[in-house]
């Protein structure tokens, strides 16, 4: 390859093409990354700017701040929990969307819009659905005698964490339905004729068939919905702010607190950080599985 | 599933999930034809005694809507191009060319696909403010590119990838440049993937929420998220057959694109390791 004069000058044709790219990268992402770092070594007041240096500082007052064991604590919560009923309503509807029924593009539509729609909305119309005097969520539960007094949904404990997480699941298991669906298309029909013709049920033919061919794409859903539900800021920040007081408080929200609410940001950078370093586990492992693919798909 | 009975069966409660899911969907936009007053029965009435348009004229002469509406629309638009051409170019040399570090690269642009905002921000609020460019649409604009241009590379990376690369040959056998031939022959066949790439990008623009809160503070660049939140928090009292009024607005624009993009649909979101 390299002693060809065309390929070279097609490799520098590649490099000028791909060289935009490099240059937002640098700009935007690189270098705030790097800055980060470099911020979380410092305590900087937030309205002027300026700032000393304090090295680890941030950190070792981190480590003793129970606020940030119960934010981290806060994020796994949410992050298992949503993560759980995403997955489990996400298989559950693909399943039922992959049958025949009446206006199924429709159906399909319907069950797709939350993941599509601003958060912003998402949580307007939810803090609406919650309303304590005149939400609809309070009156269906009286009416059907699950509650006697109207409930505070978002103002207390543990009301507030159900609730952020009832609509994270909400919002975001369209995601696992697209991603199943998607797979489910795929799985000959022979399979499922072979193995009614051995008289298996239809249950068994969802664990001994369907599973097993779905497993490799929930991995990489709940991979990836891992990291996205565990850096979500929006939807908490909006509906609870974190309330009340800290108990629905995760890192992100910590951050954004820590820079803006406290006027720290060298803190707020060593929040972050710490957040990365927790998610890179994760994400690591997202890229092996994800290269690994890739490979197999150039074979 | 064989009888008709339990067809029926199977489909009366397919629908019911699926309506209830819908339910703060519709209940959003029943609540905002409704009367303020009627907000306030107990037991709360469903279908509109009395359906009425007030509330979206309100929102259009008597809020800044139209002017948060107009912003999203410039920084939705603004991202998209400066986005999807730049991703076309990277995408297109990250497929067809091979020089050293392309592999690398391609793994960092996953990697940045997962980055949380938060870690950003800080950074890149210091450098809006440091340019002198804070709280303008351009920041928001820049801004965004941490996300929607690694989101964009990945997705037109994947399309691309699926175009045969005899086309490419053909093209360079008949005298060609490799310029020439992306042009006349790699782009025509991308045409459809840049287009959902578009819209996704465009979607992913409209509804960001974080970085218009940090780095813009006034209603001149204020989009319509932050915009919108803006008027629930300042209002005395929460009207919210208005807010339900200015969600279905903000969520118009998905609506069109949604009629559009159906056959997209299952292909283009959330992509960057997803296969069908």
């Amino acid at each position: 390859m390299s002693g060809n004069p065309l390929d070279k000058r097609y490799a520098v044709l590649g490099a000028m093409l791909i060289a935009p790219t490099v240059l937002v990268f640098c700009a935007v992402i690189v270098y705030p990354l790097v800055s980060a770092l470099y911020l979380s070594l410092f305590t900087i007041f937030t309205p002027t700017l300026r700032g000393s240096f304090v090295g680890l500082g941030n950190y070792a007052y981190l480590v003793n701040s129970p606020e940030f064991w119960r934010s981290l604590w806060n994020t796994l919560l949410w992050t298992i929990c949503t993560l759980a009923l995403q997955i489990v309503f996400g298989v559950a509807a693909a399943l039922m969307l992959h049958q025949n029924i009446v206006f199924r593009s429709l159906a399909r539509s319907l069950i797709l819009f939350p993941y599509f729609v601003s958060t912003v909305v998402a949580v307007l119309v939810w803090r609406w659905l919650f309303n304590d005097l005149y939400g609809v969520m309070n009156h269906l539960m009286l009416m059907a005698g699950l509650i006697k007094m109207p409930l505070d949904w978002l103002g207390s404990m543990p009301n507030a964490m159900i609730s952020i997480i009832l609509v994270g699941a909400w919002k975001y298991f369209p995601f696992v339905v697209i991603a199943v669906l998607a797979r489910l298309q795929t799985i000959p029909d022979a399979l499922y004729e072979a193995a009614k013709i051995d008289g298996a049920g239809a249950w068994s033919r969802f664990v001994d068939i369907t599973l097993p061919q779905l497993r490799d794409v929930l991995v990489v859903v709940v991979l990836l919905r891992a990291i996205w539900d565990f850096k979500e800021f929006d939807l908490i920040y909006l509906l609870t702010g974190g309330g009340p007081i800290i108990a629905t408080q995760t890192l992100p929200l910590m951050v954004y607190k820590d820079a803006f609410g406290l006027n720290d940001m060298g803190r707020a950078s060593a929040v972050a950080v710490s957040m990365m370093l927790v998610m890179l586990s994760f994400m690591v492992l997202y890229l092996k599985l994800a290269g690994r693919d890739e490979r197999e798909s150039q074979r | 599933m064989k009888t008709i009975a339990g067809r029926i069966a199977f489909n009366l409660f397919a629908w019911t999930v699926v309506l209830v899911t819908a339910f703060p969907l519709i209940w959003m936009i029943l609540t905002s034809v409704k009367p303020q007053f009627e907000l306030f029965r107990i037991p709360p009435t469903f279908w509109p005694e009395q359906i009425t348009f007030e509330h979206y004229v309100r929102l259009i002469y008597e809020t800044p809507f139209l002017k948060y509406m107009r912003n999203s629309l410039i920084l939705g638009f603004a991202t998209t191009i400066v986005v999807v051409v730049v991703a076309t170019l990277g995408a297109h040399s990250l497929v067809r060319f091979r020089y050293p570090g392309r592999e690398r690269l391609a793994q960092m642009v996953l990697f940045t696909y997962l980055l949380p905002s938060v870690v950003l921000i800080l950074p890149l609020y210091l450098m809006m403010v440091w340019l002198g460019i804070a709280n303008t649409i351009f920041s928001l604009v820049i801004a965004y590119t941490t996300f929607a241009l690694p989101y964009a590379l990945w997705l037109l990376r994947s399309f691309m990838q699926g175009i045969p690369d005899d086309l490419e040959a053909a093209a360079l056998v008949d005298g060609a440049t490799r310029m020439e031939a992306f042009v006349d022959v790699i782009l025509p066949q991308a045409l459809p993937g840049i287009i959902s790439t578009s819209l996704f990008t465009f979607i992913l623009a409209w509804n960001e929420y974080l970085y218009a809160l940090v780095l813009v503070n006034t209603d001149e660049a204020r989009p319509l998220t932050t915009g919108v939140m803006s008027m629930l928090v300042s209002a005395f009292n929460i009207e919210w057959s208005l807010l339900m009024a200015a969600s279905v607005m903000m969520s118009l624009p998905l609506i069109i694109i949604f009629a559009f993009l159906q056959t997209y649909l299952t292909r283009g979101f959330g992509a960057g390791g997803v296969k069908g």
